[in-house]
């Protein structure tokens, strides 16, 4: 299996990394925005990153490819608006700080990093996980192999990263 | 390849503090102390005679580091510059710098001194230089007695307005996304007579030790470091660093404080970013699954202030080394904010002063590939043809900063940092 992590200029971008290697064994190839449309990989990731997600037109490409795609905070925001959602500030944001969500049919305490967040929901997404006020944690295509997470499953703070990759997997169709 | 022993000694901290002062004034030694009290006391190593010098180039400086190491025996002592990171980060800036990239130099001989049982060392092949040190060590001048320098005015490239106008800036940028943490700095200047800089730090290491003390000269400047923090040790193929976040004052053991130090949600927010920054910084030449954090949250005394920081580690991947992880992690997560190259954008264009030393690294890199180095906070630049000094304070801006608070958090760490009347 081949794995492409597209770098938005990060810093939790070799953490991200480390946890998909260890989970699909495979080798992680990290290229940085804008990534290059590489032929075989098996697994397109969008890294998180700084600023609004028009700032990364670059992706729309790749989101139409037909490849699974799994986008990490910001990176699930650039799905999200790719199909018409939007994206707007969060009062207060949410740094650095774990919360529990309700995913794949377990709680979890995850990792928050972000300013923003999906205020509407784009065409033919679903949400799979929200936190207690209503805020989008988790969503997917309906049809496509297109998954996000709001929250960073690469983070110390997060109690099971792998739990959260399990459920992409399954969810794209890659287990 | 290491240095030969010449010579050896046994010295209390009084004479080693009077020959470290000595040689640093008189010999141009380059010194790096460890201060006595904290956990990780490591050897107090002085550089002379230096043999070869080497500037890093911005643009790839891995290659000539490695070959210049490779080149000549013995460690080599030396800092990088705050701009260097820019460089490096490929962030864009025009402010005029005092200083090179970056400095290491090898040197003719090395005097290494042991706090746990005063045993010291001097290394080299040159017989006059190593026999002057071993006469110096057998009767070691004294430290002068200090006459602290008249209290003189301070002046700040950013005053309370503008501090506060640049911290509201960058609360937007953090609402906007743009990132999670970022640091507002002010640089300061004061008249300072700068050969009084070797006894200054000297001074400080015995009443106010920091664990990572740093005299450096250049020319006609010269460093000097009084950082309590570690960025980046590696020992035998494993990485370490120790970010600090979340200060506290007090005048001495306080466990009340320390836990209501632990017990704080914006500290905590505050160091776990950059806990999981700098594990993104090791991970990046350490190997997938071997990077760990220990002592989350672990509360350590210096300098009347209460430390909070933890221990981030990993093991080097196959084929890296000290110079990539060393440059790969520069500039160091915890003076620059995160995501990294954002908030180092940020911080260019909102802070109207250069960084010069400030916030780049002290470090030595040994023969063996190992090397430990520190953050270049509570750290100052002399000019000796002036006699000035420019000092450095900043503090961590997040979401619920006030600039009110911050600027008096900073002027607060810059008066600490110059208070020489009680040495």
């Amino acid at each position: 299996m081949r794995i492409l992590l597209a770098d938005n200029a990060d810093s939790f971008t070799w953490n991200l990394e480390h946890l998909l290697a260890g989970f699909f064994r495979a080798r992680v190839e990290v290229a940085p925005y804008p990534p290059e449309r590489v032929r075989d990989f098996d697994l397109l990731v969008i890294s998180p990153g700084p600023g609004h997600p028009r700032e990364y037109p670059a992706y729309a490409p790749l989101l139409d490819s037909g490849a699974p795609v799994l986008g990490i905070c910001l990176g699930m925001q650039i799905l999200n608006e790719h199909f018409g959602g939007t994206t707007e500030r969060l009062p207060g944001c949410v740094h650095g700080r774990a919360e529990p969500v309700d995913l794949g049919g377990r709680s979890l305490r995850v990792a928050r990093y972000h300013s923003l967040h999906a205020a509407t929901l784009g065409r033919g997404l679903e949400v799979l996980a929200a936190d207690a006020h209503g805020l989008v944690m988790a969503l997917a295509h309906e049809t496509r192999p297109l998954i996000g997470f709001q929250f960073h499953p690469e983070s110390f703070l997060t109690e099971d990263g792998g739990h959260c990759l399990a459920l992409a997997a399954r969810r794209l169709g890659l287990s | 390849m290491p240095l030969p022993r010449a010579a050896s000694a046994c010295l209390d901290r009084q004479a080693f503090a009077g020959l470290a002062a000595r040689l640093a004034r008189d010999l141009d030694a380059d010194l790096l102390l460890s201060g006595a009290g904290w956990p990780g006391e490591e050897a107090c190593l002085a550089g002379l005679g230096p043999l070869a010098e080497h500037v890093p180039n911005p643009r790839d400086p891995k290659p000539g580091l490695r070959a210049f190491l490779a080149a000549h025996p013995g460690p080599a002592l030396g800092f990088l510059t705050y701009p260097l990171g820019l460089d490096l980060r490929g962030v864009p800036s025009a402010k005029p710098r005092a200083l090179p990239p970056g400095l290491f130099r090898k040197y003719a001989a090395l005097v290494s001194w042991r706090h746990s049982d005063g045993r010291l060392d001097i290394l080299g092949a040159d017989p006059g230089l190593t026999r002057e040190l071993a006469r110096l060590a057998a009767a070691p001048p004294p430290l002068p007695a200090w006459n602290p320098p008249p209290k003189a005015p301070a002046a700040a490239s950013l005053d309370r307005d503008g501090y506060m106008r640049a911290v509201e800036q960058t609360l937007e940028h953090i609402r906007d996304g743009d990132a999670y943490q970022c640091t507002m700095s002010i640089r300061f200047g004061r008249d300072f007579p700068a050969r009084l800089g070797p006894d200054l730090l000297l001074r400080l290491w015995l009443r106010r030790p920091a664990p990572f003390m740093a005299w450096f000269r250049h020319g006609p400047l010269a460093l000097l470091s009084v950082s309590p923090e570690r960025f980046l040790r590696l020992d035998g193929g494993r990485a370490l660093s120790q970010p600090i976040k979340g200060t506290a004052s007090c005048l001495e053991d306080d466990p009340a404080l320390a836990a209501a130090l632990r017990a704080s949600p914006k500290e905590d927010a505050e160091l776990s970013m950059i806990v999981d920054l700098m594990r993104n910084d090791l991970s990046q030449n350490c190997a997938p699954g071997s990077v760990r954090v220990d002592r989350h949250k672990a509360v350590f005394r210096v300098d009347r202030l209460l430390q909070m920081h933890s221990d981030v580690s990993g093991a080097l991947r196959p084929g890296r080394d000290g110079a990539d992880l060393l440059l790969d992690a520069f500039p160091p997560g915890s003076v620059t904010g995160c995501p990294k190259r954002r908030a180092l954008e940020i911080m260019e264009r909102l802070e109207p002063h250069c960084r010069d030393i400030f916030c780049g690294c002290f470090a030595v890199l040994r023969e063996n590939g190992d090397l430990d180095s520190s953050v270049a906070i509570r750290t100052a630049l002399l000019d000796a043809r002036s006699d000035r000094l420019d000092f450095f304070a900043g503090s961590g801006i997040v979401v619920d900063s006030r600039p009110e608070l911050e600027y008096e958090e900073t002027v607060a760490k810059a008066d600490n940092f110059l208070r020489l009347e009680d040495l």
